[in-house]
């Protein structure tokens, strides 16, 4: 039996004043293998994370499901929460609740709300399957290159270089300097640009 | 620039062109191709002598075609290195065989006329982009301002070219045509920006500063010269910017807004014909000199570079960043940073202010040790592989190949091919898990049977 919590976000009012948070909540906790449901007003604040965190202890959850916004922004964020937790932080699933749901149905609240309630359906059933994933470690050359060498390139080569770095600047014309050099005073100072 | 050239830990490769990229973040190969340059920069002196005996001259790129050059020529005179190079598509010796004049005149030898193109690799940890701009060629998008053939109808840059002391006329503000010099002089803005029907719809964002600049200019080199620039908007929201507008209009430049709609010679004039939108009348204006504020555009070999090192650009050719607002500076493919007007069109102050980031992007990433690398990335069940190799031609990111298996098969030893994901390069986009035919295939946190669970809870 796996032991999945669902955390369920309203992101101030972005999710909760369109999806019926209350009902999402009592129909999410008669899926199978969920231990707990839970509500945040802000998921990713500092006291969200904590209630989450809190709520894995407690429950002694294994599987994490959150329904909140894009995974884009605050996957790693809850990633965080899991390994913080001493759970393998990609047991988690994210629902996108937000931008696939409350604010493209933000006129339909009670179909908004059947969806949130299938979205984090499939979730559910998913988590179940994740399986514990370890990163691997990669190299690195400590060397950089830099493609152009006007004055984006000059400035950004030197600073990589000053930090103690190689750096190879490859210019395809005959001299660096780009468009810039062809100018002659450069606003709003009017100092020279050669 | 010479600091970059004398910079102990920058090697810089002039006349160079990436050819290939291979790797991923922390572990790129870089092929580079160094172009044939016809001078020995170790014996060059850089003396110059060559430049004044050769007997050719030609357009200048870097003087934007208002001045001539010489086949061997430095660019500009404080050109980074500072030694000439051969233009091999003008110079006599190397097209017909005759002439070899440089090489007569040369005190240290330095002319090779058998130089060749060489190859080089590198390894590196990341890329910075800064392949900047071009200006957009105005002449196909404008007719009515006579679509390139009124000689003293130029651009902002050959203008920048005209009252620089390094420049063709020494920095004395000249008409291309016939050295005149010029009485009444007109701007034009946003030629080809914020006009998707005649170029870009974007808008270029420096124009408005520097167009406001060469008034200045004009008007502190010409007093008596009248200034006239047309505008559809001022735009000049940055330190100190709009205050350097209204010096602009200080020092006598007159603003008109609206848009010109035809610009014909009469006499040695051109009639600029216009519209002044906050009267609501038609205005004219006899000039001897206009200059056009054209948009920015992606460098001519951008789209080119970015499809050699693997990331991706807009419908415009502008690199894509990875996140508009919190990842600016980097692009989707990890270990290639951007810099400078590649990622879009901006001034001096943003350009140094990106490249700085893109350089600290760099150097956070070069500081460590050891990467981690995202551990949702495809895997292959070697079992269930037949080698086809169809997975190898989908994956966008080059990093699937076939590698060679030795199995034992009933007693016997059998070779054959199946495919190997490259941990560092797979980005875990999973289209090669789509394109497997025979399942073999899996990206790990979205494998068939984590996603059919997913089927059969949304079919209940």
């Amino acid at each position: 039996m796996k032991r999945i919590g669902v955390f369920l976000c309203h992101c101030g009012t972005n999710i909760g004043g369109v999806v019926d948070i209350a009902k999402v909540a009592e129909e999410v906790a008669k899926l199978p293998n969920v231990v707990t449901v839970q509500e945040n007003k802000y998921s990713c604040s500092e006291p969200g994370q904590e209630s989450i965190l809190k709520g894995i202890k407690e429950h002694n959850l294994d599987r994490v499901v959150i329904a909140a916004c894009s995974p884009r922004m605050h996957e790693n964020t809850f990633r965080g929460v899991l390994e913080r937790a001493g759970l393998n932080p990609y047991l988690l699933e994210m629902v996108n609740v937000r931008e696939h749901n409350s604010w493209v149905h933000a006129n339909e609240p009670e179909k908004a709300t059947q969806k949130s309630i299938d979205l984090i359906r499939k979730a559910v059933f998913k988590v179940a399957k994740l399986e514990p994933l370890q990163p691997s470690k990669i190299g690195i050359t400590k060397k950089a290159l830099v493609i152009g060498g006007g004055i984006a390139g000059i400035q950004a080569a030197l600073d990589i270089a000053d930090a103690g770095h190689q750096v190879i600047l490859v210019e395809r014309e005959a001299t660096i300097g780009g468009k810039m050099a062809m100018l002659d005073k450069t606003f709003p100072t009017l100092d020279c640009s050669a | 620039m010479s600091a970059a050239a004398q910079h102990p830990n920058i090697t810089l490769y002039t006349l160079a062109q990436v050819e290939k990229v291979e790797g991923y973040i922390g572990n790129f190969e870089v092929t580079i191709r160094l172009k044939a340059r016809y001078v020995d920069m170790k014996k060059c002196t850089g003396c110059g002598i060559c430049e004044t005996k050769c007997p050719t001259k030609v357009v200048s790129e870097f003087d934007q075609g208002l001045g001539k050059r010489p086949a061997i020529y430095k660019p500009f005179p404080q050109a980074v290195p500072n030694k000439p190079v051969i233009d091999a598509a003008n110079c006599r010796k190397l097209k017909e065989g005759k002439c070899g004049v440089c090489a007569k005149v040369c005190p240290t030898g330095a002319i090779n006329y058998e130089d060749q193109d060489q190859i080089i690799t590198e390894k590196v940890g990341a890329i910075v982009m800064a392949t900047g701009f071009d200006l957009i060629d105005w002449t196909k998008y404008y007719g009515e301002y006579g679509g390139g053939k009124y000689p003293d109808v130029i651009t902002g840059l050959q203008f920048e070219r005209l009252v620089n002391a390094s420049g063709p006329t020494g920095g004395k503000i000249k008409r291309p045509s016939d050295g005149k010099v010029p009485e009444t002089v007109v701007f034009i803005k946003c030629v080809s920006s914020r006009d998707d029907t005649k170029g870009k719809a974007y808008c270029s964002r420096a124009c408005c500063m520097y167009t406001a600049k060469h008034a200045i200019q004009v008007k502190e080199k010409l007093p008596n010269c009248d200034v006239y620039v047309f505008y559809m908007d001022v735009r000049t929201p940055g330190k100190a910017y709009d205050e350097f507008f209204e010096r602009a209009k200080k020092a006598g430049a007159k603003y008109i807004r609206g848009r010109v709609s035809k610009i014909y010679q009469q006499g040695d004039k051109y009639i600029v014909k216009g519209e002044d939108t906050l009267v609501g009348q038609n205005v004219q204006v006899e000039a001897d000199l206009v200059v056009l504020a054209n948009a920015m555009v992606p460098d001519r070999d951008a789209i080119k570079t970015a499809q050699i090192v693997g990331f991706s650009y807009d419908k415009d050719g502008f690199y894509t960043e990875a996140h508009p607002k919190l990842q600016p500076v980097e692009t989707n493919t990890g270990g290639v940073f951007l810099a400078g007007c590649c990622q879009g069109p901006k001034d001096i102050p943003d350009t140094v202010a990106q490249a700085s980031a893109a350089a600290a992007k760099v150097i956070m990433l070069l500081s460590k040790d050891e990467l981690i690398a995202n551990p949702m990335i495809a895997f292959v069940n070697t079992e269930l592989c037949s080698g086809c190799g169809l997975c190898t031609k989908i994956c966008p990111y080059r990093a699937i190949t076939l590698e060679t298996i030795t199995e034992r098969v009933h007693g016997h030893e059998i070779k054959r091919d199946v495919a190997s994901v490259n941990s560092g390069l797979c980005q875990g986009c999973g289209a090669c898990t789509a394109e497997c035919r025979s399942g073999a295939i899996n990206l790990k946190g979205f494998t068939n049977s984590q996603i059919l669970a997913e089927v059969e809870a949304a079919c209940r």
